[in-house]
């Protein structure tokens, strides 16, 4: 039992930041693929926290979906004066630099080693410390954050953003501050991903670099092309499908040392796949 | 609704995998949770391999006390998220009492599950230093890396009269580990460390770390490398450096030891040796040209530890548990196989010799124990 | 005489990113494609090259036969996979996210087949060494100081004063323009790809043999390469060339004074803060 909830645990935590990755990618169209790194800060900050006792879990959380939101921001302002492509570039570069952070500053971060022994959750006096007591945690903030996905892309806000995405300088010209929309965006979506990491971190009762380094932003990025953009179903079928994966080749006869290599060879020919013949991902809207 | 059909024949496939699992009630069952993908998978495999020539040893002699044994091989892929949910697979669905693991930063995400849910993890082979403390269901077959340090400082120090030091170290846990722990010994001992440079983990080009030791004219240069196939080129790149300080190593060093070009290297070895046969048997099955330091620990933790406790509950009709296993090994504490080692706290206390690489080949030139 | 020998360190590595830094900048700027795959028709060319010489065959002769493979490798993944893109109208998003698919395959392929250990390119040549003014070099070193510059200088001139290298200016310039006068911007593109990846080979094979490669060596390479274009001024091929040695002696030269496990961080970190305050690049020309 335990052990397929925690399979569902780790896909509600990586839908969570699946949605992250589309309002950034899919919605605003702010190519980062730092995602990666910003999921990190979430689970550092909460897992500092609650390791030195200096904050309680639901606090710890507060503070983290705050700081990646207002990471996320200044991340997306140099998005705002460069073009697509050099932007890629850029967040990779922030990606390097926060992967170098969390790993050389081993006395904060815990260094190439990570931090072990994370404590659970504590919420309401209950320890929150297996699977069983974990996923309804798990479960209420995926639902919380579909619901606020939903009600934000339904709002004015939400039909904001969308035209913007279509014709910026449209928008523009009608008056409407294309900036700080593009900004409130990325804030939200600094907090979904906030919210994964920290949950991440204390529900393994562990963080390390290699968890949130630039495969972590591949394979977000791949939740997103192959589940679709800007849909809620996208962001379930993405994570949900692409965690199948490893557990799917395992059951295959494949020689150990190719097996490894093969899986990121089939997320590589999935992303051409889809964006050869279906740019929309599985359940999304036109890329 | 391809969606649905491609989720759901995933999860049905999985759960037949699981039932089909026969539940024999005489085998016993236990996990082996290593890197078989990814960037670790080359020592993974290897650790794989001594794990299963034991069990196919011990098996081929009918089991222990007439149990026959499996063992389940978990692909963590390196990773410690996919090493906590392995774990969970295996205590959950498998219930198994025993998980052989590897690598530090998988191991030690692991062990605060091994303690809540009571399952003795054994470690052959990885040696950071939290390990030593990291749970009590943890147990470590080899000295950490602190301990091996002080030997290897001890001797240099004090026999070859060596003052100043050089480090250059991989830019990972395991090689920043290395590091603090020798500059913390070579100091103590009234070493000075005149500079200590990183190399990004897995990278070859070592000029500009090898030109930065030099330049600074260091009594020996500390080397901890732990990407093993990384040492061929910095073994060139020495070379080509021409009147490069002496170089002095610990165990990650010992690939480079048939290199041209480590001549006169020291390291350190954590004494154990293979039986013959045993060594011929795995090189033929495997088809391997030399048996690692990792087969030869996995194979001697499964077949000298892991089997030894297991006979002695059978005997004295314990069940098998992981708690169990624990108090069984911790009442055993000194096991013989390719070496002798008691353990003192959680991990092993065993010999650890200097070698000096001498025509290609390690020759020991001293010995040391941890107090 | 530490600096030096590190400032000529810095000189080789950035003979190696400027050929890349070149051919991409090429791509680019006629393509429009961000051919992150770039990174791994590098690695290809020293796998080739490896492949070869562990089955007997001297270096030289391995050398053209990788450049062939890579350029008909590059010239293959423009056609059907960016040609296809573009002919659907792919937004500047789609061709980036099928570059980087076409990444993951090539490297990932040459890991399933190669094994992801790091591979030697064993010669009896390559590890000797000469010394020039106080300062030692590999004999691999030595000829990619001089490919370097030959390489760089030969697209240039390509670009500059042959035919196909005019005709891709033009298309570079203005695509629209150069499908309606008939200039066939699709067999452009392939041609450039082939050119750039062959061209590329070279500085792939020989660092392969200066000290070794593994199949994900090339991504950190163009990443960097890419920075140095970016740097540069986009379109501007002395430029890109330029910033790239800039940028590698910069990284072996700082190690005497920062950490090195910094220098990437502070590398990237340099990047980012440059293009915060000046996208355009540093050496721009005001372009038509």
């Amino acid at each position: 039992m335990n052990y397929l909830l925690s399979y569902l645990i780790i896909a509600e935590i990586y839908a969570l930041a699946a949605m992250s990755t589309n309002l950034l990618i899919g919605v605003t169209g702010i190519f980062s693929i730092a995602q990666g790194a910003i999921f990190g800060i979430g689970a550092y900050i909460v897992a500092l926290s609650t390791l030195s006792d200096t904050l309680p879990f639901p606090l710890a959380m507060l503070l983290a979906m705050l700081l990646c939101s207002l990471v996320n921001v200044a991340m997306a302002l140099p998005s705002l004066r460069i073009s697509g492509d050099y932007f890629v570039v850029t967040s990779l570069g922030m990606q390097f630099v926060l992967t170098a952070a969390f790993t050389n500053l081993p006395g904060i971060t815990g260094g190439a080693s990570g931090l072990a022994g994370v404590p659970p959750p504590v919420l309401f006096g209950v320890e929150l410390d297996d699977s069983q007591s974990f996923i309804p945690l798990a479960t209420l903030a995926l639902f919380a954050g579909m619901a606020c996905y939903w009600v934000v892309m339904r709002s004015p806000f939400g039909l904001l953003i969308n035209a913007i995405r279509e014709d910026e300088l449209a928008v523009s010209a009608a008056g409407k501050n294309v900036l700080m929309t593009k900004v409130g965006v990325a804030a939200l979506s600094g907090v979904y991903v906030g919210v994964a990491g920290g949950l991440y971190s204390t529900f393994l009762s562990f963080i390390d670099p290699s968890s949130c380094d630039i495969s972590a932003s591949f394979l977000l990025l791949t939740m997103f092309v192959v589940g679709g953009a800007r849909t809620l179903a996208g962001c379930l079928i993405g994570p949900a499908l692409l965690m199948a994966l490893p557990q799917a080749l395992a059951v295959m006869p494949i020689p150990s040392s190719a097996a490894g290599p093969l899986r990121q060879i089939i997320y590589g020919a999935l992303l051409i796949t889809f964006m050869l013949f279906r740019p929309q991902g599985i359940a999304g809207q036109k890329l | 609704m391809q969606r649905n059909l491609l989720g759901s024949t995933c999860c049905v496939a999985m759960l037949l995998c699981a039932l089909a699992a026969p539940a024999i009630a005489q085998d016993i069952t236990i996990a082996g949770i290593l890197p078989q993908t990814g960037p670790s998978a080359a020592v993974g495999l290897q650790e794989r391999q001594g794990v299963q020539y034991a069990i196919d040893e011990i098996n081929a002699k009918g089991g222990i006390r007439g149990h026959m044994v499996r063992v389940n091989f978990d692909d963590n892929q390196g990773k410690p998220d996919q090493s906590v949910l392995a774990f969970n697979r295996e205590v959950d669905l498998n219930n198994v009492p025993v998980i052989i693991t590897g690598f530090s930063v998988p191991t030690l995400a692991m062990a605060p599950l091994a303690t809540r849910k009571k399952v003795l993890m054994i470690n052959p082979a990885a040696q950071s230093n939290r390990l030593g403390t990291a749970s009590p269901y943890l147990f470590n077959t080899m000295p950490l890396t602190r301990d091996e340090t002080e030997v290897l400082v001890s001797y240099v120090v004090r026999k070859l009269n060596k003052k100043t030091a050089a480090i250059i170290y991989e830019n990972n846990a395991p090689g920043i580990d290395g590091r603090d722990d020798f500059t913390a010994n070579f100091t103590k001992l009234g070493g000075k460390i005149v500079s200590d440079d990183p190399v990004p983990p897995g990278d070859t080009n070592f000029r500009p770390m090898i030109l930065k030791a030099a330049s600074n004219k260091p009594d020996v240069v500390f080397i901890n490398i732990v990407s093993g196939d990384t040492l061929p080129q910095f073994n060139e790149q020495v070379m080509q450096h021409v009147g490069f300080p002496p170089i002095i190593g610990n165990t990650f060093a010992t690939p480079a030891m048939s290199l041209p070009g480590s001549e006169g290297w020291y390291y350190t070895a954590i004494r154990g040796s293979l039986p013959a046969d045993v060594e011929q048997g795995m090189k033929d099955k495997f088809g391997l040209k030399d048996v690692s330091v990792y087969s030869r620990e996995y194979y001697n933790a499964t077949k000298n530890i892991f089997a030894v406790v297991a006979a002695s509950l059978i005997d004295a009709k314990k069940p098998l548990t992981g708690e169990n296993f624990r108090e069984e090994l911790l009442r055993i504490k000194t096991f013989e196989g390719i070496a002798k080692f008691t353990f003192i706290g959680n991990t092993a206390v065993r010999n650890i010799d200097i070698m000096q690489v001498q025509q290609s080949k390690g020759v020991k030139v001293g010995e040391g124990t941890v107090e | 005489m530490l600096f030096l020998q590190l400032l000529v360190d810095g000189l080789v590595s950035g003979c190696a990113m400027g050929v890349v830094a070149v051919t991409f900048t090429v791509i680019y700027t006629t393509t429009q494609v961000f051919h992150i795959g770039h990174g791994a028709i590098y690695t290809l060319g020293g796998y080739v090259v490896w492949y070869l010489t562990e089955q007997g065959a001297p270096f030289v002769l391995a050398l053209p036969v990788a450049i062939a493979i890579c350029a008909a490798a590059g010239a293959l993944i423009q056609q059907q996979l960016y040609n296809r893109l573009m002919q659907r109208n792919a937004t500047p998003l789609v061709l980036l996210i099928g570059s980087l698919g076409a990444a993951l395959v090539l490297e990932n392929t040459l890991a399933a087949v190669f094994s992801p250990n790091i591979l030697n390119i064993v010669t009896s040549w390559g590890n000797q060494t000469i010394s020039l003014a106080g300062v030692r070099l590999s004999l691999a070193q030595v000829a990619l100081l001089v490919s370097g510059p030959v390489l760089f200088g030969g697209m240039v001139a390509w670009a500059n004063y042959t035919a196909l290298g005019k005709r891709t200016r033009a298309v570079a310039a203005n695509e629209f323009l150069a499908e309606i006068t008939r200039l066939e911007p699709r067999r452009v593109h392939v041609v450039v790809l082939a050119i750039t990846s062959g061209v590329v080979a070279i500085p792939g094979a020989l660092i392969a043999l200066d000290h070794g490669m593994h199949p994900y060596t090339g991504t950190l390479v163009l990443l960097t390469a890419t920075i140095a274009m970016i740097s540069g001024g986009l379109g501007n091929l002395v430029g890109a060339f330029v910033a790239a040695v800039i940028l590698s002696v910069v990284q072996t030269v700082s190690t005497i004074v920062m950490p090195g496990q910094w220098s990437i961080a502070a590398t990237f970190g340099l990047f980012v803060v440059l293009m915060i305050f000046k996208p355009t690049g540093l050496f721009v020309r005001s372009t038509a």
